[in-house]
């Protein structure tokens, strides 16, 4: 594939650049299997991800080593931080993170070390989400939800993850915009909340657009908003929060590489320019259509800003919404 | 008619020889990491998930499939002969299996275990195959209540697997109870009994415990010294290794318990085959008729758990195939192994991929049958193991199960929290406490927790959810279970007292 080849090398010269600024990168190739640390166990959202970026790399030859996805669940990311962190300077480990390590990194004390504590290497993805609701359900837009939550303050019920995840951040801003209050249901996995909401259990969630797509389809739901700034692809029928009349800045779901905190900048340099052609195959763009997801990659340092930028925006929401914050 | 058709041609599809290769490879490797504690089906799942792109896709599902439901057969086997579960569903079979093994009995366990295996995980596929979509509605109706009241219910059941005292029984499921509350709290992101480190943030892996009370606490209480050393006699002959007529007809009650119990908690996502197990082996002990034996080799100690978790895989598959809504890790993976070949589980997924779903169910027939003929003679191979001498028994039971904790989370601090519990365990047994309460509580503490905090959260506050139709009848069946030994108990007393009057 000489076009992929040709892709690398502009990559990579552009990466080095971008990095290293002064002096030029050397020469770095992995020269034994790499470790690439995920914070959920096997079936969790890091860990598929993970594989399939693994996969897609070995498939399209862009790296020369084998490489192991290595699960360290616990803690929300803080065991896996802590794990990535410990390996130094080596050149052979990489983690994958989530907006979830920034979170924790507000909320945890006992995690000493965070994802600040890390060193980026690529960001690859935001992971859009939309509102959504039982088909047979009275709110056909979500304005018919926040009016019935007006009327019925406290009543309504939207089911999703932990208070610190975007489901409930989201909650809190259409809350505190609208002056209006449902409950928030906490459930540990997506399979549970969803379970809830087409049971009659709870009234609306946050969910994945390419989990809701099959719903949708079936008619078992109805999706009245997307979290994004602009309307996804295949749900262009479907308002973004601020069309729907909510003009609210949402806080991205970000998925991106991390690496241990002193790898060699020919290294990471290395791996920064691997990432920058992966998003450029053909597989990657297949999955990422597939998974309806949102192709955002940036280089290690901006990619450094815009965790700073979530962080800071996560933080705010935290204290708004009174979850306790200890950094 | 549309069934039968539906499941003829499945077999068309899972007959041909690749299907058929798929199939034997996966139950085979199923057996395999079911047999090694620690490697679980879903890391192995996760693991060969890549190599399946290069697949067909039905015949890599038929694969992934076999080791999700092999892995249960295997699991039962270091249960039986070490006391070492080999997956969190054979927990459970630890208790009789282990105890029959010890009279000598390990051949008919390790058969009756497949046994029950086959019949339960025949009764899931037929289940899954005639009603998936029906049930799958009503596995919604059951919500945060509903599961709070199934947890009240299976934690009610300590007063079964209580030995003479009660009392110490509820003290160790209160100690259970207890660590299933350390870590990060799901509603608030706040941590709870984790003393400023890290590792316990994500709270302890319950099969942790069960390795160290059970294996390690029973090498620890075995090698202080005997008068005699104790030799396990190993019958000699396949005939002698399997079990009896009447083995069979003690349990005719625990295959339809196991097939039955098992496959209705599969279908709930928030239960999952560690609690299946252990509803089947608390019912099996309820209504027996000898419940004195259990705990000390009762045959159907074995039966109920190890139908119940293979009958619980059909289960499972209802809610993944026909909404889309995966209830475990394992199911998960697979949820996402069908999304990334294409395919689009949900409720229209059997319409759209017929070929697959009969496939799958077909070859799940076919499957169970495998893992049968492969599981009884493979009996006879592992009751050898009995004859090893104690002083090879014991490390090699310590190193299976070092090595199966520490490849579960490549972590010191999880071994030393083995390490703690194998010590727990071992005074346990000093104490003359019952290990099987610590370990329910631990299962059943967070999901009870979460379950009740969901319900108070959606009644804002007012328990009158727990009065709906479901809980309340689990709650008065929770209540019944904890009443009737107490009445036989009183009973007991007034017999006595009438007895001296006389």
């Amino acid at each position: 594939m000489p076009t992929i080849r040709k892709w690398c090398v502009a990559a990579l010269a552009a990466a080095g650049m971008m990095l290293s600024g002064a002096a030029p990168a050397a020469d770095w190739k992995p020269t034994k299997p790499v470790d690439v640390i995920v914070h959920t166990g096997p079936g969790g959202g890091s860990d598929l991800l993970a594989r399939a970026v693994v996969t897609i790399l070995e498939q399209e030859k862009l790296v020369p080593v084998r490489m192991n996805v290595l699960n360290k669940p616990g803690g929300n990311g803080a065991v896996a931080a802590a794990a990535i962190y410990e390996r130094k300077d080596d050149p052979h480990t990489l983690g994958f993170i989530t907006s979830v390590w920034l979170a924790n990194a507000l909320t945890t004390k006992e995690a000493k070390i965070t994802i600040f504590d890390l060193k980026p290497i690529a960001q690859l993805l935001l992971e859009p989400a939309v509102f959504a609701v039982r088909a047979d359900s009275p709110y056909k837009t979500l304005k018919d939800f926040i009016e019935a939550a007006k009327a019925h303050p406290g009543q309504l019920k939207q089911s999703g993850g932990s208070i610190t995840s975007r489901d409930n951040i989201v909650r809190e801003q259409l809350q505190h915009a609208t002056g209006t209050k449902w409950a928030f249901v906490s459930f540990p996995g997506g399979g549970a909340r969803l379970a809830a909401l087409l049971g009659g259990h709870v009234d609306i969630m946050v969910i994945e657009p390419q989990e809701a797509g099959e719903q949708v389809r079936a008619g078992k739901l109805r999706v009245l908003a997307q979290l994004s700034d602009k309307r996804l692809p295949k749900w262009a029928d479907v308002p973004t929060l601020k069309e729907a009349g909510y003009d609210i800045q949402t806080t991205p779901q970000i998925r991106g590489v991390v690496a241990p905190p002193q790898m060699p900048t020919e290294a990471a340099v290395y791996w920064e320019g691997r990432f920058a052609a992966l998003v450029k195959t053909a597989a990657w763009k297949k999955y990422v259509a597939d998974n309806e997801l949102e192709e955002s990659f940036l280089p290690g340092k901006q990619f450094r800003k815009s965790m700073d930028d979530t962080s800071k925006e996560l933080h705010d929401e935290f204290v708004k919404a009174g979850v306790k914050v200890v950094r | 008619m549309e069934l039968l058709t539906g499941l003829l041609h499945g077999f068309q599809v899972a007959l041909a020889p690749a299907s058929l290769m798929m199939c034997v490879l996966g139950v085979v490797l199923g057996t395999v990491i079911g047999v090694l504690p620690g490697l679980g089906p879903s890391a192995t799942i996760a693991m060969l998930l890549p190599l399946t792109f290069k697949l067909e896709p039905t015949g890599a599902m038929i694969m992934l499939a076999g080791i999700y439901y092999g892995a249960k057969y295997g699991g039962s086997t270091t249960s039986i002969l070490l006391n070492v579960p080999g997956e969190s569903s054979s927990v459970v079979t630890c208790i009789d299996g282990y105890q029959l093994a010890r009279k000598g009995r390990a051949g008919p366990a390790l058969g009756m275990a497949a046994i029950a295996s086959f019949i339960a995980g025949t009764f899931g596929v037929v289940a899954l195959m005639l009603v998936a979509p029906p049930l799958a509605k009503v596995s919604l109706a059951f919500s945060s209540p509903e599961y709070f009241a199934l947890m009240v219910m299976g934690l009610a059941m300590v007063v079964l697997l209580a030995g003479d005292s009660l009392v110490k029984a509820l003290l160790a499921m209160l100690v259970g109870l207890w660590l299933s509350g350390i870590g990060t709290d799901l509603f608030t992101a706040t941590s709870r009994f984790t003393f400023d480190t890290v590792e316990l943030l994500g709270g302890i892996d319950f099969i942790i415990v069960a390795i160290g009370v059970f294996a390690i606490g029973e090498v620890l209480g075995n090698i202080e010294p005997h008068e005699a050393p104790s030799m396990i006699p190993v019958p000699k002959g396949l005939r002698n290794l399997m079990p009896t007529w009447d083995d069979m007809k003690r349990c005719r009650f625990a295959f339809a318990n196991g097939s039955i119990v098992g496959f209705l908690i599969g279908l709930l996502p928030g239960a999952g085959a560690t609690i299946a197990s252990f509803i089947s082996y608390g019912l099996e002990k309820a209504v027996s008729r000898h419940p004195e034996e259990f705990g000390k080799g009762a045959i159907e100690g074995v039966a109920a758990p190890e139908g119940s978790n293979n009958a619980e895989t059909g289960g499972a598959l209802v809610p993944l195939l026909t909404l889309g809504i995966p209830g475990s890790g394992t199911t998960a993976i697979l949820l996402a192994a069908l999304t990334l070949w294409g395919f689009k589980p949900g409720p229209l997924f059997i319409q759209d991929s017929p070929n697959l779903f009969w496939g799958l169910v077909a070859s799940m027939y076919i499957g169970n049958v495998l893992l049968l003929v492969l599981n009884l003679p493979l009996v006879a191979v592992f009751a050898q193991l009995l004859r090893v001498p104690s002083y090879a028994m014991f490390p090699l039971i310590l190193g299976v199960s070092i090595v199966g904790v520490y490849s579960n989370a490549s972590s010191m601090f999880q071994l030393g929290l083995l390490a703690g519990f194998g010590l727990l365990g071992y005074l346990m047994r000093k104490l003359a406490f019952p290990t099987a309460p610590l370990v329910l509580g631990l299962v059943l503490g967070d999901p009870m927790e979460r379950a009740l905090r969901q319900s108070l959260m959606m009644s804002q506050g007012s328990l009158a959810i727990l009065a709906r139709p479901i809980p309340l009848t689990l709650l008065i069946i929770a209540a019944l279970l904890l009443a009737v030994p107490l009445f036989r108990r009183l009973n007991a007393v007034r017999m006595q007292v009438l007895d001296n009057e006389t």
